[in-house]
């Protein structure tokens, strides 16, 4: 009897645990915190490399920084193919040259190294949950964007409980917080959670950004019992979506 | 009180029968044992069933499995995290039985529970803890059998906790006669226990 439902909640537990929606949330914490660590660590190599190179921090992206941080003749700074070339001879021209001993050298190198390492590492997992997102859930990668999907996964904590959300639960997603205080201190609340960052959204002005939103997250509804299905309707949706933007653009 | 709960040096005990162990129940991480400091006294016999929603990764049942020396344990939860750790603790522990399950939908466990339970533990996070419990307790619970609720206050409203009570007990009364009610303060906040008896 007690040997019966033990096998049966194993089977389900394991059931559970391999299931993509899981795999996608316990490796978007992951790339979260890692990105935190890699801004910690770029900021003590900073301590450093900014006497070494000041200003440079400004133009570039942690990736190319610490590429440029590392490359060991300037003058080959060419090889990068940084776009912000012009603009890095610029500043070298001007920097005053301070030199740093080749002791401390070595370490803030191997930081670097560090550093590019843990991006690389990042850059695989975002891969892998993208990956993920498109191999099971289709209608929602290609609705809502690969992030927006990972992250509303992520809030609703399995991709059954967001799949029966209603649009309205949807196009809120993300705002919990502000939405409370919006109803303690009865402000206006909310007409967008996470949505508020999609390519479709974020540049319209916000009396359409709240007519786009409520239609969007009625789509990703639909898409989201399409994926249930393992149905493909993605493009109609987003034709859909589109006519809705053009209408209201007239 | 059941033997096998030890009260020493403001300290609560359980001693497991078979193997003598004995083990500190710490009111700070079991609300029934919070419980048992503010005097909500589950006064639990060695041959009664428990019916435990909420069970986590076992902590609180473990000392529930030593308290019942005849009886039996079934704890359910709807984490696969929590319930991957207490199928070990089950494997090991002849009296738990774990399920993975949702509170909320009893009737999708209903047919592996063939019994009645003397005693129903619920230490659940949700907006409708009252209602969960008493969905629970038609399924499962015996006549005049016990009930044990942990509401968690700040999980069913931010604002007017008086009123948040009110209103559970007031669902709670259709079911039960409230036996008892204690805050869990100092040990947990913005919590409430409360002893009920089915009607
Ligand atoms: C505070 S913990 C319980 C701790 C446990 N009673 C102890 O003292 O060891 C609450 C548990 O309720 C579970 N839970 C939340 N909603 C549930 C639901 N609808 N059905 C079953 N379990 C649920 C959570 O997974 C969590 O493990």
């Amino acid at each position: 009897m007690k040997q019966e439902i033990l096998q049966i909640t194993k089977n389900k537990v394991k059931e559970k645990l391999e299931k993509a929606d899981q795999k996608i949330i316990n490796l978007s914490l992951i790339v979260e915190k890692l990105q935190l660590k890699i801004n910690e660590l770029t900021e003590l190599l900073k301590i450093i490399s900014d006497q070494e190179y000041p200003s440079i921090d400004q133009i570039l992206g942690i990736k190319d920084y610490c590429r440029f941080y590392l490359l060991e003749d300037k003058t080959k700074i060419n090889t990068l193919n940084l776009k912000e070339e012009k603009d890095i001879l610029k500043i070298l021209n001007y920097n005053i040259g301070i030199t740093v001993e080749k002791d401390v050298k070595e370490i803030t190198n191997k930081l670097c190294e560090n550093i590019l390492e843990l991006i690389d590492t990042k850059e695989k997992i975002d891969l892998k949950i993208d990956t993920l997102i498109k191999e099971n859930y289709i209608n929602l990668y290609n609705i809502a964007t690969p992030k927006i999907a990972c992250k509303m996964i992520e809030i609703a904590g399995s991709f059954e409980r967001l799949s029966r959300y209603p649009a309205s639960t949807i196009q809120l997603l993300g705002s919990e917080k502000s939405f409370f205080k919006a109803l303690k201190f009865n402000k206006r609340t909310p007409k967008y959670g996470i949505l508020y960052n999609h390519p479709l959204i974020i540049n319209l002005t916000n009396k359409k950004k709240a007519k786009i939103a409520r239609s969007l997250a009625s789509k990703i509804a639909l898409g989201l019992k399409a994926d249930v299905e393992k149905k493909d309707i993605s493009k109609d949706l987003i034709n859909k979506i589109k006519t809705k933007i053009s209408e209201i653009n007239e | 009180m059941n033997k096998q709960i030890i009260l020493k040096n403001q300290k609560i005990f359980t001693k497991n029968k078979l193997t003598e162990k004995v083990r500190e129940w710490d009111p700070n991480r079991s609300k029934v044992a919070a419980g048992i400091k503010k005097g909500i006294m589950p006064n639990i016999k060695e041959n009664d069933t428990v019916l435990y929603l909420g069970a986590a990764e076992g902590y609180t049942i473990s000392y529930i499995s030593d308290i019942l020396t005849k009886g039996k344990v079934y704890g359910i939860d709807i984490s696969p995290y929590s319930m991957q750790k207490l199928l070990i603790l089950s494997e090991n522990t002849e009296n738990i039985i774990p399920i993975l399950g949702d509170c909320n939908k009893p009737f999708e466990y209903e047919k592996m529970i063939s019994e009645k339970f003397d005693y129903i533990i619920q230490d659940i996070a949700q907006k409708n803890q009252a209602e969960i419990l008493i969905k629970n307790a038609d399924l499962f619970l015996k006549e005049k059998g016990l009930a044990l609720l942990s509401l968690k206050l700040s999980a069913i409203s931010q604002k007017n906790h008086k009123k948040t009570i009110d209103d559970q007990i007031n669902i709670l009364r259709n079911k039960f006669k409230i036996i008892n009610q204690k805050r869990l303060d100092p040990f947990e906040k913005n919590h409430m226990l409360i002893l009920l008896e089915k009607k």
